[in-house]
C-alpha cells in the first residue's frame, strides 16, 4: 500500500464520516426540538418537557389520517406483493421477447414525477367517473408501492434456483403449491424488505395523493402539511419523532430477521 | 546482509532472495524468518495445502502485502520498499482478473501504457505477445467472451508484455478442467522457457507442481519443509509430511527395536521392517514406500508385510491395490497394466527392497 | 415448451394490466390532450408556455437546482460508497443504518427538519457563530443554496447505495493485477475503478436528478412561493388557481423531461453494460 493509498483511504473515511452526520443531523434535530418546552424552535431549548407529545392528543383528525395511511400502506402493499410476484416469476422464468421491457415498465414509476402522475390520475378518474376518495387513494397507493416490491423481487427470483421448484414437483406438489411452498419462503428477505420500502414509501407519500383526497380521507402526511401551515409549533416535531421510532422499530425488526446487509442488496 | 549488484549475481543462483521474512496476522505469527532463493530462469513452485502461507508468501514477493520484517531483493535490486507498482513483478491471478471494461489487447496493452507507453508504441508489442499466445484473432474481443484457457493465455500475454523481472503465478490452472490443464501446462512451461523467464507458481497440486518446475518449496504451517527438484522430493522426502503430499505412499507408524550396521528394524503393527538408517533402539519412527516398489510377490530378503485387501482398482495403465488400514497406516501397492487374480478380503504379502524403505523420526 | 412459456407469460398480465390503466393510460391522456386544440393537434399550449418569461425561469431553475442536487449528492456519495465497501462489523452496521432509516421517514419529516436548521436561530447559525465563522446569522432559509443542500441530504441514500453495491461485487484482484502491472494509484484509478464503478453512478445520478425535478415538499417547506420549482408551479395551478389547461401542460413538460431521463439513463447503462 502506498502513502497515496493510505491518504486516499483516510479522505474517503472523512467524508464517509462527515456524511453520516449530514444525514443523521435532521433526524437528531428533530427528535431534540420535540422534547422542547417553548413554542418556538429554538436550540438547545429552554427547558426539556413531554408538552408537544401531550398535545397531539388534542390535534384534530391526527389519529384518522394516522389510521387511513396504515389502512392505505398495508392493502396496497399486500396487494402489491400478489400482482409483483406472479409479474416476477413471469419474467424470471418466461421466455418471450420484451421482458426486459416489462421489468423496466413496473419499476418506472419511481423515476416519475409525483405530483404529474397524481394529477393524471386525478383527471383519469374523474373521465371514468370514480370519484371515492377511499378507492381512489387505494388504487394509487397499488401503483405507489409496486415498484418497490418489484425491484426487489425481480432481482431475488434472478438469483432463485428453480430448479428446487422442479424438485418439489417430482416429489408430489404442485406447481401453485410448490410456488407456495417454496419459492415464496425461499424469498422471504426480499419480500420483508420490497414490502417494508413498499410500505414506507405509501406512509410517506404526498404528491400523488395531494389530488386525490378530500375532506375526510386526508393521509398522514397530507395533515401534517396542513398542520404546518396552520399552526407551526414543535407538536410536528414530536410527530415526526413518533415517525422515526417507528422506522426504528421497523428496522431493527428487519435486521433481526433479514439483515440490514441483505436489505441493501435488492 | 547487503544485496551486491553484481553481475555474477545476475547469474548466480540468487536471483531472486527472500530473506528473513516474518508475517503475523492479528497477533499471530504466520511465517517466521522465511529464506528462499530462486535462480535466474528457474520454474519454481510453491506446494503445500491451504493455509500452508504459500500465497502470502506469493504476495509479500509482489508487494501486494506488507511483511513485518525481511528484504525481498531481487536481480541485486532491494524492492521492499517499493511498492507493487514499482517492482516490475508480474502477476497471473487465479481468477486471471482481466479488466472486464476492456478489449482483449486493451488488456494485454495495460502494463505497457502504464508505463506511459503511447496506443500507437503499444500496438507491436501487444501483437506479438498475443500471437505468442495464439490469441492475436481475439484481439478486439470483450473478455467476458473468452473461455477459461482463453483467458488464462491473455493473462500471461498481459504479464509478460512488460518484461518482468519476475513472474507469480497464483493456481492459475485451477480453474480449468483436467485435460486442458496438462495441454496449458505444457504450452505455458515452452512459452517461459523460451524467454527465460523466471517465475514462481503457487499450487495445491502436487502433480501440476511436479510437472511444470525445476525445483518444488514444499510448504507447511509458514515453512518450507524441502526445497528440492520433484525427483529429489518423491525419491528422498525430508519429512513424512513431504512424503504424504508429494505422491502416494504405503506407511505405518512403528518403533526402532534393533539398530546394526547401518539397518534399523522397525517393529509395525504387520510386521518387522528393515531401513538404511542410524537410530537409537526404543525412537518412534514412520516407515514408508512408493506403492510402485512393491511386489506382491516378494523374494527372501525384502522387507514382508501381511496386509488384508479392502479394495482392488483396475484402472487400465495400472491395477492399485488397497489394503485395510488401520488408524493413520495406509496400504497401497501399484502394480502396472492390468492384473487379474486379486479379491477383497483375501489376506497377501507384500514385500520391497529394504533399500526403497523411507523412514523418519516422529513424535512420540 | 411453449405453452407452457405462454401460461408463464401470462402470469404478468394482472400486474400488467392494472399498471396500464391506472398509471400508464392517465399519464398517456395527460399528455394527449395538452396537444389537443380545438380543431386538432396542436402544440398552442407549450408554446405559449414557453414564451413566458417566468416559465422559462422556473424550467431553468428546476433543472438547475436538480443538477446541483444531484453534483453535490455524488461527490459525497462517491468517497463514502468507497469507505463503506472497507467498513466491517460495527461500522458497516453504522453505515447502513446511517443510511436506510433516513430513507424510512420520509419527505416532510426531513424537510421540515432541515426548515428548522436553516432558520435564522436555527442550529447552523447557532453552531456558526458560536464556532466564531460568522458574526450574524447567515439568511439561509428561502435561497436555493439551502435548497440544494437540503435536497442533496434527502437523497443522499439513493445516490450512495446503488455506487455502493456495484463497488462491493468488484472483484478485488482487479486493482490488485492493475497495480503488479506497473500502475500508478492515479492510473488505477482513472482506468480501473473509475470505469467499473460507473454503472453504479449513473443508476444513482439519474434515479437522484429525476427525484429532484420532481421534488415539491421540499422546496415547498425549505424556499417557500419565493423562487418555484415546476412542480410548485403545477401545484398551485391545480389547487390554487383553479387552471388546470395551465397545470396540464406543465405536467406534460416535466413528465417528457422525466421520461427523457430515463431513457437517456438506461441508454447509458447499456453502453456500459455492453462492454462489460
Amino acid at each position: 500500500m502506498t502513502q497515496t493509498d493510505r491518504i486516499t483511504i483516510f479522505f474517503a473515511w472523512a467524508v464517509g464520516i462527515g456524511c453520516i452526520i449530514f444525514l443523521m443531523l435532521p433526524i437528531v434535530i428533530t427528535v431534540a426540538t420535540s422534547f422542547t418546552s417553548s413554542a418556538v424552535y429554538t436550540l438547545p431549548p429552554p427547558e426539556w418537557s413531554l408538552r408537544w407529545y401531550k398535545s397531539l392528543e388534542r390535534r384534530s383528525g391526527l389519529w384518522d389520517a394516522v389510521q387511513l395511511s396504515l389502512n392505505l400502506a398495508l392493502i396496497s402493499t399486500a396487494i402489491s406483493m400478489v400482482l409483483g410476484t406472479m409479474a416476477a416469476i413471469a419474467v424470471a422464468r418466461g421466455d418471450f421477447r420484451g421482458k426486459q421491457a416489462i421489468a423496466t415498465f413496473t419499476v418506472s414509476p419511481l423515476m416519475m414525477p409525483g405530483l404529474v402522475v397524481g394529477v393524471a390520475m386525478l383527471q383519469f378518474f374523474r373521465e371514468i367517473g370514480l370519484r371515492d376518495a377511499y378507492w381512489s387513494l387505494l388504487l394509487a397507493h397499488v401503483v405507489i408501492t409496486l415498484p418497490f416490491v418489484m425491484r426487489t423481487l425481480l432481482a431475488s427470483m434472478g438469483a432463485f434456483d428453480f430448479s428446487l421448484i422442479d424438485a418439489a414437483r417430482t416429489l408430489g406438489m404442485s406447481y401453485p403449491r410448490a410456488i407456495l411452498k417454496v419459492l415464496i419462503p425461499n424469498l422471504a428477505p426480499a419480500y420483508l424488505t420490497g414490502g417494508l420500502f413498499a410500505f414506507l414509501a405509501s406512509m410517506d407519500n404526498y404528491p400523488i395523493s395531494i389530488f386525490l383526497t378530500d375532506a375526510r380521507n386526508k393521509t398522514l402526511p397530507i395533515k401534517m402539511l396542513q398542520y404546518l401551515e396552520e399552526q407551526p409549533d414543535p407538536s410536528l416535531a414530536a410527530m415526526s419523532s413518533g415517525l422515526i421510532l417507528m422506522a426504528i422499530v421497523v428496522l431493527v425488526v428487519a435486521s433481526r430477521t433479514v439483515g440490514l446487509n441483505r436489505m441493501i442488496d435488492t | 546482509m547487503q544485496p551486491k549488484t553484481t553481475e555474477q549475481d545476475q547469474k548466480s543462483h540468487r536471483y531472486l532472495d527472500v530473506v528473513g521474512v516474518t508475517k503475523s496476522f492479528k497477533g499471530t505469527v504466520v511465517m517466521d524468518q522465511m529464506n528462499f532463493r530462486v535462480a535466474k530462469g528457474e520454474l519454481v513452485s510453491l506446494l503445500g495445502p491451504s493455509g500452508c502461507g504459500k500465497t502470502t508468501l506469493l504476495r509479500i514477493i509482489a508487494g501486494l502485502l506488507e511483511a513485518n520484517t525481511g528484504d525481498i531483493v531481487l536481480g541485486g535490486r532491494n524492492v521492499s520498499s517499493l511498492p507493487a507498482h514499482k517492482r516490475n513483478i508480474s502477476v497471473v491471478f487465479q481468477n486471471y482478473a482481466l479488466f472486464p471494461h476492456l478489449t482483449v489487447a486493451e488488456n494485454v496493452a495495460f502494463g505497457l501504457r502504464a508505463r506511459g507507453m503511447s496506443s500507437a508504441d503499444v500496438k507491436a508489442p501487444v501483437a506479438d505477445v498475443l500471437a505468442l499466445v495464439r490469441m492475436d484473432s481475439f484481439a478486439d474481443r470483450p473478455v467476458s467472451a473468452l473461455s477459461g484457457g482463453q483467458q488464462q493465455r491473455v493473462a500471461v500475454a498481459r504479464a509478460l508484455v512488460v518484461s518482468p523481472d519476475l513472474l507469480l503465478l497464483d493456481e492459475p490452472f485451477s480453474a480449468l478442467d483436467r485435460k486442458l490443464r496438462e495441454t496449458m501446462q505444457i504450452e505455458l512451461k515452452a512459452l517461459l522457457r523460451s524467454r527465460g523467464i523466471t517465475a514462481i507458481f503457487v499450487t495445491h497440486d502436487q502433480e501440476e507442481a511436479m510437472g511444470v518446475s525445476d525445483r518444488i518449496a514444499v510448504m507447511s504451517n509458514g515453512k518450507i519443509e524441502q526445497f528440492a527438484e520433484p525427483s529429489v522430493l518423491y525419491a528422498q522426502p525430508a519429512s513424512p509430511f513431504v512424503m504424504d503430499f508429494v505422491g502416494l505412499s504405503t506407511r505405518m507408524s512403528g518403533r526402532v527395536t534393533a539398530q546394526a550396521d547401518g539397518i534399523a528394524t522397525v517393529e509395525t503393527g504387520v510386521g518387522a521392517v528393515r531401513a538404511h538408517a542410524g537410530y537409537t533402539v526404543g525412537t518412534m519412527v514412520q516407515v514408508g514406500v512408493r506403492p510402485e516398489l512393491i511386489t506382491p510377490d516378494p523374494s527372501a530378503e525384502m522387507n514382508q508385510i501381511k496386509v488384508q485387501l479392502n479394495d482392488v482398482m483396475t484402472l487400465g495403465s495400472k491395477t492399485v491395490l488397497h489394503g485395510i488400514s488401520s488408524g493413520e497406516d495406509k496400504f497401497l501397492c501399484e502394480l502396472s497394466g492390468i492384473r487379474t487374480g486379486y479379491a477383497r478380503g483375501e489376506t497377501v504379502t507384500w514385500g520391497w527392497a529394504v533399500a526403497d524403505t523411507l523412514i523418519h523420526e516422529v513424535a512420540a | 415448451m411453449n405453452a407452457r412459456s405462454d401460461r408463464i407469460a401470462l402470469l404478468a398480465v394482472p400486474g400488467l394490466a392494472f399498471l396500464a390503466v391506472i398509471y400508464a393510460l392517465p399519464l398517456l391522456l395527460l399528455l394527449f390532450k395538452s396537444i389537443q386544440g380545438v380543431d386538432g393537434l396542436t402544440l398552442v399550449t407549450y408554446i405559449d408556455f414557453f414564451s413566458d418569461e417566468f416559465n422559462r425561469t422556473v424550467l431553468w431553475r428546476t433543472l438547475r437546482v436538480a443538477l446541483l442536487t444531484t453534483l453535490l449528492a455524488l461527490v459525497i456519495a462517491y468517497p463514502t460508497a468507497f469507505a463503506m465497501a472497507r467498513a466491517k462489523g460495527i461500522w458497516l452496521t453504522v453505515f447502513l443504518v446511517a443510511l436506510v432509516l433516513p430513507m424510512s421517514l420520509g419527505v416532510i419529516v426531513k424537510a421540515f427538519a432541515w426548515s428548522i436548521l436553516f432558520r435564522s436561530n436555527g442550529f447552523i447559525n447557532t453552531t456558526l457563530q458560536t464556532l466564531g465563522i460568522t458574526d450574524e446569522p447567515v439568511r439561509m432559509l428561502f435561497t436555493e443554496t439551502a435548497l440544494v443542500i437540503g435536497a442533496a441530504n434527502v437523497f443522499l441514500p439513493f445516490m450512495v447505495l446503488p455506487i455502493y453495491s456495484v463497488i462491493r461485487q468488484l472483484n478485488s484482484s482487479l486493482p490488485e493485477a492493475a497495480s503488479s502491472l506497473g500502475a500508478t494509484p492515479w492510473f488505477r484509478f482513472t482506468r480501473v475503478t473509475l470505469p467499473l464503478s460507473l454503472p453504479g453512478v449513473v443508476a444513482g445520478s439519474a434515479f437522484t436528478f429525476s427525484l429532484a425535478i420532481s421534488m415539491y415538499v421540499i422546496p415547498s417547506l425549505i424556499v417557500g412561493e419565493r423562487q418555484q420549482t415546476l412542480s410548485m408551479l403545477i401545484a398551485r395551478s391545480f389547487l390554487y388557481l383553479r387552471n388546470e389547461p395551465l397545470g396540464s401542460t406543465i405536467s406534460a413538460v416535466l413528465l417528457v423531461i422525466a421520461i427523457f431521463v430515463v431513457l437517456f439513463s438506461s441508454w447509458l447503462a447499456g453502453r456500459l453494460g455492453a462492454r462489460q
